[in-house]
């Protein structure tokens, strides 16, 4: 644990310096300027999103759980890392451009009133994926014999219910160059975040796969009860995530 | 199955990053090894000082007026209460009950909003130590050497390394 704590101590360190040098950067964009400083802002936004997404969070625990406990392979683990990815840094836009020309003032509480809504909408969802993955692997129990293929939909659900609640990270960045006036970098710099944090989810899901593939071979046979194992963890997480956001 | 148990618990066991960064800066005048005050002065990162200075600064002239400074006090300061101020004041190794806050003060500078505030009580800063973190670990709370501002003793600033939780401390000499 020593080691693990020691380690987001200095991931932290290194995102209190990248939260730094992008807030500078950003603002000190001007037209002289504008180009250089803009692929600078992107290419910190993608290594902040990269290192913000090694921290613990829920859409790497369900990708790490869903794919420990599913046989698949590294190309899926990649496409769900990015589809959350991907969800995460659209559903913060439109949350954020919404709250700040609609609702204007009182960003603040608006920002957490919602972000609780999202995060209490995810939870049902994560649930509904832990059901459906303890059915389908009592299904596979009972049809033993043949061979299933997994419905793409438990995938796509994966991906939604992990990525609808935004990124407050991504949310943050946003607002703060739509009030620079800045906002096409503003959306640039929320999908060169989210392809770096697409990086790191995928990473946990090839891992995840790398352990599934290991343990493989003594529960031959019998990986229903990893699958029920795994759904049973994703149903915890789910009401984990509802009792903390209530 | 033991690394799937390690890996999920490594996963899930703290929810969140850290998405707001406040250093903290701390200011005290110690006398005969003993202070009856300590100054914090908390300052919140620029991004997340533009969505308060959004929220706060009514009208918008970058300066925190008497109204605006109360109307922060009561919105976003007092609920830190309910987080012991990410503040642990030990004294022989236990935690007190931390001190009724005074004087508090918003400001902006340099776009970033910084709250000063004071605690009193008898401090003896031998036995002393004063721990920052956020156990939620949505707060980074930032306590570096040259955040002190100390007179009269010699205090140091090192990180603390517990289970779950990590955040600065602050010992006197």
């Amino acid at each position: 644990m020593q080691y693990y704590s020691q380690l987001m101590q200095l991931l932290v360190s290194y995102q209190y310096e990248l939260n730094r040098y992008i807030s500078t950067t950003i603002r000190s964009l001007n037209d002289e300027n504008s180009l250089s400083t803009s692929l600078l802002i992107l290419g910190i936004a993608f290594i902040y999103g990269l290192v913000h997404a090694i921290g613990p969070g829920h859409g790497k625990a369900l990708v790490a759980l869903y794919f420990t406990s599913n046989k698949s392979n590294y190309k899926k683990a990649f496409k769900m890392g990015y589809s959350i990815a991907i969800i995460h840094a659209i559903s913060a836009l439109i949350f954020t451009f919404s709250i700040f020309f609609i609702l204007k003032t009182m960003f603040r509480q608006n920002f957490n009133q919602l972000s609780d809504i999202a995060m209490q909408i995810s939870a049902v969802m994560i649930i509904s994926v832990g059901l459906y993955l303890i059915y389908e692997a009592f299904k596979s129990k009972n049809e033993k014999e043949k061979i299933l293929i997994k419905s793409q939909k438990s995938e796509t659900a994966v991906a939604f219910s992990a990525g609808v609640v935004p990124c407050p990270g991504v949310m943050t960045i946003v607002l703060f160059c739509i009030v620079l006036g800045h906002y096409t970098l503003g959306i640039l710099a929320a999908i060169a975040m989210s392809i770096g944090m697409g990086l790191t989810i995928s990473l946990a899901g090839i891992f995840s796969i790398a352990l599934n593939k290991k343990a493989g071979g003594f529960m031959e046979g019998r990986t229903y009860i990893l699958e029920m194992i795994g759904g049973g963890l994703i149903l915890l997480l789910g009401l984990f995530l509802l009792m903390g956001s209530l | 199955m033991k690394k799937y148990l390690i890996y999920f618990i490594f996963t899930i066991s703290l929810l969140a990053h850290p998405h707001t960064f406040i250093d903290v800066y701390l200011t005290i005048n110690v006398k005969d090894g003993k202070t009856n005050s300590i100054n914090f002065k908390w300052k919140i990162d620029e991004m997340t000082s533009t969505m308060l200075i959004m929220d706060v600064d009514s009208d918008g002239n970058g300066k925190i007026s008497s109204k605006e400074n109360r109307f922060i006090k009561n919105n976003y300061f007092t609920v830190f209460e309910d987080y012991n101020f990410y503040t642990y004041i030990k004294v022989d190794g236990k935690v007190i009950p931390f001190p009724k806050t005074k004087n508090f003060k918003a400001t902006i500078e340099n776009h970033r909003v910084c709250y000063s505030f004071d605690i009193e009580g008898d401090f003896n800063m031998k036995k002393t130590v004063i721990e920052v973190g956020d156990t939620d670990f949505y707060v980074a709370m930032m306590l570096k050497q040259e955040f002190l501002n100390i007179s009269g003793a010699k205090a140091i600033a090192t990180g603390v390394d517990n289970d779950f939780y990590y955040g600065y401390k602050v010992e006197f000499k």
